[in-house]
């Protein structure tokens, strides 16, 4: 772990990359998913885990098929949640919410690949979607970002919801 | 509450009270939810002594732990001393429960096996064998699936379930492996009352290519097998609604691979089916090894347990007060599926049907808006209504039920409202019919 010692990344990676992800924020509140897909790499790998809430002490062994996801997506599978939200037969979106996202907490580290930085971040998704009904989501999120010919693209995106218990009847939105 | 006016099954009309009014919730948790067999956990999910599940009982918390002997207990989540909760988390393999509130510890057998200060604070006075967690006194299992019931006048679990077994069996009997959930359960609020999610999926597919249209046009670029998709996606003809089963019901089509319509790549399931349907057909006849194994099937148990061999989803909802629920949902696979075929599963139910499914995404807001338009002044005066094909329903050979064609009609809706009604109705179980219409054990031809 860098925990300790932060091997240090260049002032221009860290600027670039925290501004991109601002960016994809602002891309995703406006609905501008195709544009958003241009920032993700081709093999991108996009997975949010389902929570478990155990003892610590807890001695149960690991799940045997696996825990489950609310997300574990490639390219191809955000493009299906996309063709679907641009469908215009989501009713739930239309009206569309009100929705904005809070980025904070960004701290980029270097990965074992030399063109590629681990970026942590955390993220607030705020809706207001049905008369007065407000949810918000809280997660944390790690990425790893890759630079090519076209500059930085998401790799791989972790996210951990902050939520055992969902409290809205749908996530039709991207973290 | 006397509520003989407020469900018509003859006409199929429902008052919209019954999804808003405070008493008649209170009415549901005393004669519904502490009188019907409750689904608790499937074996597979506590397989080692010690390995408990938390669950709910109507609104009451309950524990359900695998005892030393194999069996299977189930206890009020309650101190018995001050009453806290004594257990909060989802589920695990524990030696003991011990409240947080002054540290009396529970074994797994629910005895009270330690209080502090026992000799010093009680005077050795405290009689510790009438402390003990207050079981759920009645738990048994069908094939797999455990049940508990607070009412010791119910009928046996297999006479409850009746000639829903028929079903039940096509996934649960239908591989020698037995059955098992799957993943972390997946947990959902709604702002919905508990009998919308219930009748959505009992007899609903009408609202299939409407409601779920952004769905089944997103999908509509894979491999689909079984079900067309379109504006008008659900087969009129091809499907049966089985209800008139003790209050259960199946909504099923009938071409052995359809359940499996909505995944990006069927093929390593339909193999699967394919390799072993001979021996489905061995062991549960050709009508269900070849018509019902593998189809899209909605099998509802009264009153809050779904689930859908083929899409592989397994559901139960937790009322919360009349207009609130939590949807639990895990994906279930039969033991004989190689592993990756599980994998696949479990991975295709949560981008299907969960958290973020992109059919399941669909019917939150729905439901919780059907309930919010019954609590209006006016509104909760006012009728919904389950009247599409009535009376268009009979008997079919080696099917129990009474049975009415295709995939979209009012069919089984009617008969959850009935069954609600019979159970509302009733002082005691001796008060509730049963009945199983068109037995199988009467038909002469029976399944082959």
């Amino acid at each position: 772990m860098h925990e300790l010692s932060p091997a240090p990344v260049p002032v221009d990676v860290l600027n670039t990359l925290t501004q991109r992800l601002y960016h994809e924020a602002r891309l995703l509140d406006a609905e501008r998913f195709e544009d958003w897909l241009e920032l993700l790499c081709d093999d991108v790998g996009y997975r949010m885990e389902l929570k478990r809430r155990r003892f610590r002490a807890d001695r149960s062994p690991p799940a045997a098929v696996g825990v489950g996801v609310v997300f574990n997506e490639t390219l191809a599978r955000l493009k299906l949640r996309i063709d679907r939200l641009r469908s215009g037969f989501v009713w739930a979106e239309d009206p569309p919410n009100f929705v904005r996202r809070v980025v904070s907490n960004v701290e980029v580290e270097p990965a074992d690949a030399e063109n590629e930085a681990i970026v942590h971040s955390v993220i607030v998704i705020h809706r207001n979607r049905i008369d007065g009904l407000t949810r918000v989501f809280t997660a944390g999120r790690t990425d790893r970002w890759r630079h090519g010919k076209q500059g930085w693209c998401l790799a791989a995106r972790d996210i951990a919801l902050d939520h055992a218990v969902l409290h809205d009847s749908n996530i039709n939105v991207f973290f | 509450m006397d509520v003989s006016g407020l469900v018509d099954t003859a006409t199929g009309r429902q008052s919209r009270t019954i999804y808003s009014s405070e008493e008649l919730y209170k009415q549901e948790l005393e004669r519904i939810f502490a009188r019907c067999w409750l689904f608790l956990v499937h074996t597979s999910q506590i397989p080692k002594a010690g390995d408990y599940f938390r669950t709910f009982m109507g609104e009451d918390d309950v524990i359900v732990i695998r005892q030393k002997d194999g069996s299977i207990k189930a206890f009020l989540n309650s101190c018995t001393h001050r009453g806290n909760r004594i257990c909060r988390a989802d589920r695990g393999n524990a030696k003991a429960f011990t409240c947080n509130y002054h540290g009396w510890s529970f074994a797994p057998d629910g005895s009270l096996a330690g209080v502090p200060l026992e000799n010093e604070a009680y005077f050795g006075e405290l009689d510790r064998s009438k402390l003990g967690l207050v079981p759920v006194t009645h738990v048994a299992e069908y094939n797999g699936l455990v049940f508990g019931c607070f009412d010791p006048d119910a009928p046996s679990l297999e006479d409850y379930l009746g000639d829903a077994k028929f079903f039940l069996d096509v996934w649960l009997d239908a591989m020698p492996g037995g059955t098992s959930l799957v993943g972390e359960t997946q947990k959902m609020v709604l702002g919905s009352n508990w009998k919308l999610p219930v009748e959505n999926v009992c007899g609903d597919g009408y609202h299939l290519g409407w409601a779920h249209a952004g769905a089944m046009m997103a999908v509509q670029s894979l491999d689909l097998s079984g079900l067309s998709v379109g504006n008008s996606s659900a087969d009129l003809d091809g499907g049966l609604s089985v209800a008139g089963m003790n209050g259960h019901m199946a909504l099923t089509a009938l071409d052995g691979v359809s359940g499996y319509a909505f995944y990006p790549d069927p093929k390593p399931m339909l193999d699967y089916l394919e390799a072993n349907r001979p021996e489905v057909i061995e062991r549960l006849g050709k009508v269900r090894g070849e018509q019902l194994w593998g189809s899209q099937i909605n099998i509802t148990i009264f009153p809050n347990l779904q689930f859908l061999p083929g899409l592989n989803w397994f559901r139960v909802y937790h009322p919360k007060g009349p207009g609130q629920i939590e949807q639990w949902t895990w994906a279930m696979v039969e033991n004989d599926m190689p592993e990756e075929v599980q994998a696949t599963i479990l991975d295709n139910q949560c981008l299907t049907f969960g958290l973020a499914g992109l059919f399941d995404n669909d019917d939150g807001d729905n439901l919780a808006a059907c309930t919010e338009q019954s609590r209006g002044w006016r509104t909760a005066q006012m009728d919904v209504f389950t009247n599409m094909a009535l009376g268009r329903s009979g008997p079919r050979e080696g099917f129990p039920g009474d049975i009415a064609a295709g995939l979209v009609s009012e069919h089984n809706q009617r008969y959850f409202y009935r069954r609600w009604q019979e159970h509302m109705q009733a002082e005691s179980w001796a008060e509730v019919p049963t009945y199983n219409i068109n037995p199988l054990s009467a038909q002469e031809t029976v399944d082959a």
